[in-house]
């Protein structure tokens, strides 16, 4: 891998950002995702230049070093909502747990229907945890870290793309309920897209986000099991 | 222009040493907690006590935030890898991932919109 190469992988992921995104925010359409259409547009550019993901890794590392720091300014939307999250506490609270351990139950309970063995089902127990503590979670209960770590992804693509519509279409309004909703499911991704929404909802995406990661950490090796045969 | 540029990197510093110092304090209190979210709750923290001003660090987050989006391509991207296995039961585990997040979204949406409306009458 030489220099050349990097730089014309970084160029094509920040070329194909800043087109997507501009194009997102001309339209708003949710199937418009800049993550979803980037994605789809640079592998199409790897397979078709002869590159293998072992390629991208050193361009994939150095892009995504200040996603650490950038999840740390969420405290900053935190705080400045941080009259409406203690005034709703309880709601966030018991919305993102309800949520959390729904989601787990209809992953395990739809795989289980589909005769998917119990390594995969292990695996689709921490899809919406935030990649870094899914990977361990799943580690921790036989599951399989990359197998997860594609599905957190899939995830976050499917819940930033499907995620507002149908909470549109459900009548869900309420900035915090949206927020909460898009973090709870779909973590960093669903934070990202409920930022472009609002600043509240970012805020409360961020919470959601840091809220499911803890409980579904500290429940998982109890809860999933109780969906295996 | 310039000046701006330097104060955001001194910001961004600032934030990457506080993700250090989170993921530090994780793994020194062995805590089944990311770094970052760590890093995340000591900024909140830091700020609701008064020690940090929101203006120390607001251009450079308020920058990363703006593209938080951004990072989430690169690691999409490792998607390709899993070709075969979507290939071979891609269909369903597309199902059942839209499904499952489909329902956790609607039971989290519907159950705060609804004790929202609930605690503000």
């Amino acid at each position: 891998m030489n220099a050349l190469h990097f730089t014309g992988l970084v160029m094509l992921t920040v070329g194909a950002y800043l087109a997507t995104r501009s194009i997102f925010l001309a339209y708003k359409h949710p199937l418009l995702n800049p993550v979803f259409l980037s994605t789809i547009v640079i592998i199409g550019a790897l397979q078709t230049g002869g590159f293998t993901l072992e390629d991208y890794r050193p361009a994939r590392e150095a892009m995504t070093f200040l996603l650490g720091p950038a999840t740390v300014a969420l405290a900053l939307p935190l705080y400045n909502n941080r009259k409406v999250l203690i005034k709703h506490a309880l709601p966030v609270l018991s919305g993102v747990v309800a949520g959390s351990l729904a989601t787990m139950a209809a992953a395990l309970l739809a795989g289980q229907l589909l005769q998917l063995g119990d390594g995969v089902l292990l695996s689709l127990g921490p899809k919406s945890v935030t990649v870094p503590i899914a990977v361990e979670i799943s580690r921790l209960s036989g599951g399989e870290a990359t197998l997860t770590a594609a599905f957190v992804v899939a995830t976050g693509m499917i819940g930033s793309i499907l995620g507002p519509t149908a909470l549109s279409l459900l009548r869900v309004k309420n900035p915090v309920a949206r927020g909460l909703a898009l973090g709870t499911v779909s973590h960093g991704q669903g934070t990202a897209v409920a930022l472009m929404e609002s600043e509240t909802a970012g805020a409360m995406s961020g919470v959601a986000m840091a809220i499911a990661a803890v409980f579904t950490a500290l429940v998982a090796p109890y809860y999933l099991p109780l969906f295996l045969r | 222009m310039t000046r701006n540029l330097l104060h955001m990197t001194w910001q961004i510093l600032l934030l990457w040493l506080l993700f250090r110092l989170g993921s530090y304090l994780v793994d020194l209190l062995g805590v089944s907690l990311p770094g970052n979210v760590a890093g995340m709750l000591i900024l909140f923290a830091l700020l609701s006590t008064g020690v940090v001003k929101p203006a120390l660090v607001e251009t450079g987050g308020g920058f990363l935030l703006k593209h938080f989006a951004f990072f989430f391509i690169p690691i999409s991207v490792g998607l390709m890898a899993f070709g075969a296995l979507m290939r071979q039961s891609g269909v369903a585990l597309l199902a059942i991932l839209a499904l499952s997040a489909m329902v956790g979204m609607a039971v989290t949406g519907i159950s705060v919109e609804f004790l929202h409306k609930r605690s503000s009458r």
